[in-house]
């Protein structure tokens, strides 16, 4: 880190904070310019940046190196590539993951994992632990749903995604479920995060709602801190002032996180707009933009969902969505759905 | 006298001087070392503000009587490097030090 001092600071403000710096263990490399005084700190000690900046004559403290390691591209250069079974996720293929907000029943749970299995989608996704603003909103159907779930996916050939919202429920999900999904608003429940890195299976990450890039990369450090190396970041919203839309998907994310990090980054539209109108144009530009894969709401009958009706594609929609990113990805050498599914004969 | 003579004959000089240069600082390092080694030993701190001070006016004396080239913030410069240099001798081998006490200890 550089620490600047201030202008027509005394000589023995400098050699407090030195000496202070090197008692940490760090070395100092003063530099003395015509108005101000600079020190050049390197080491392997431990220094709050913030108590320095706290020391009289400090003018402020510059931090160089990210306070994440593990989930920095400074400690792993090349993208990093898993399979969840035989899905692959980080590598040129666009992983498209869809399904209801909640699981509901056997029939609607089916219909739409049929639905966007014929789409293109490689990884149902739902929810049967649902964490709601309002304690009086549908909660969710909890293991039954989970079995639901897990029923359609195995029998469309999907892998699995769903929430996890609390260590207690862990090894429940852990049964029936191939990813881990982590909300938005779970992303700092450190005992969460620290109990999925012993965990061996995928996590997807969202960004909390008012979270930093910074504070993301740093959750995702709790997993992988653990030894769990499969973690997907998935970019959903933040919270500005714009009340348009529900949340402003935040686009320049992706390649930020892609130039920050080598995990893969998903992006879900649909929570971030909460409007269905928004969610193809927003899906299109994730991808445009070097998105992983994408995390879409569909529903085989929106209007009678039980949560998240608004925001949820219809199948028709959805399919015109996938016909249109299997158009933009190849533009930045990517593709989507290596298969068509229409191929095998479920042409519409 | 410098100014009479040949971009290479310059070029060699310095390169003459580098090495005198070189063997000094080496001089000056291993010097350094042993006091960090009696610091160790009397348990003073590695940082020694008022003892640079002195070094500081030291050479900036000897800079003014030879009215050269370089100012006197300039060697102020140089030297920040040198005492840089010196201290992280003297940091290490303290940390070298302490962690063979500390595996004799257990």
């Amino acid at each position: 880190m550089v620490v600047v001092m201030k202008e027509r600071v005394s000589g023995e403000q400098v050699e407090h904070v030195i000496a202070h710096l090197v008692e940490l263990g760090m070395d100092v490399h003063r530099s003395t310019g015509a108005s101000r005084v600079v020190l050049g700190v390197v080491g392997s000690g431990k220094v709050d940046p913030r108590l320095i900046e706290l020391m009289d004559g400090v003018h402020e403290v510059l931090r160089i190196s990210e306070p994440y390691k593990l989930a920095s591209r400074t400690f792993k250069q090349e993208d990093t590539v898993f399979n969840v079974g035989d899905v692959r996720i980080g590598g040129d293929e666009v992983i498209v993951m869809a399904g209801p907000c909640s699981a509901e029943n056997e029939a609607q749970v089916n219909a739409t994992a049929a639905a966007v299995k014929r789409a293109g989608a490689k990884v149902l996704r739902g929810g049967a632990f649902k964490p709601r603003s309002s304690p009086y909103s549908f909660q969710g159907l909890g293991e039954e749903g989970l079995r639901m779930l897990r029923g359609a996916a195995s029998t469309h050939d999907l892998k699995l995604v769903t929430e996890v919202m609390d260590i207690s429920q862990i090894e429940v999900i852990d049964r029936y479920a191939d990813i881990f999904q982590v909300g938005a608003r779970n992303m700092q429940n450190f005992t969460l995060l620290r109990e999925l890195g012993r965990t061996r299976k995928t996590v997807l990450l969202k960004r909390g709602i008012s979270a930093t890039i910074e504070e993301w990369l740093l959750s995702a450090e709790y997993v992988l801190a653990g030894g769990n190396t499969q973690v997907i970041l998935c970019e959903r919203g933040i919270r500005t002032f714009e009340t348009s839309t529900r949340n402003t998907l935040d686009i320049s994310a992706i390649p930020i996180v892609k130039q920050l990090s080598h995990l893969p980054v998903f992006v879900d539209p649909s929570h971030g707009t909460g409007r269905r109108d928004k969610v193809a144009p927003m899906a299109r530009a994730a991808v445009a933009a070097g998105a992983d894969g994408l995390l879409i709401e569909v529903h085989c009958d929106p209007d009678k969902a039980m949560s998240d009706g608004a925001q949820s594609l219809f199948p028709g929609q959805f399919d015109r969505l996938m016909a249109e990113l299997r158009i933009i990805a190849p533009a930045i050498g990517r593709s989507i759905c290596l298969e068509p599914v229409a191929r095998r004969g479920w042409a519409r | 006298m410098a100014e009479e003579l040949s971009l290479e004959a310059l070029r060699d000089e310095i390169d003459k001087l580098d090495e005198v240069i070189v063997r000094l600082l080496d001089r000056r390092a291993r010097c350094a070392f042993a006091v960090g080694r009696l610091k160790q030993a009397q348990g003073l701190h590695i940082y020694e503000p008022g003892r640079e001070k002195v070094v500081m006016a030291h050479v900036k004396a000897v800079n003014a009587s030879l009215g050269g080239p370089l100012t006197e913030d300039a060697i102020e410069r140089l030297y920040e490097r040198v005492m840089d240099e010196a201290r992280r001798i003297q940091r290490l081998e303290s940390e070298r030090h302490n962690a063979q006490a500390r595996e004799t200890e257990s």
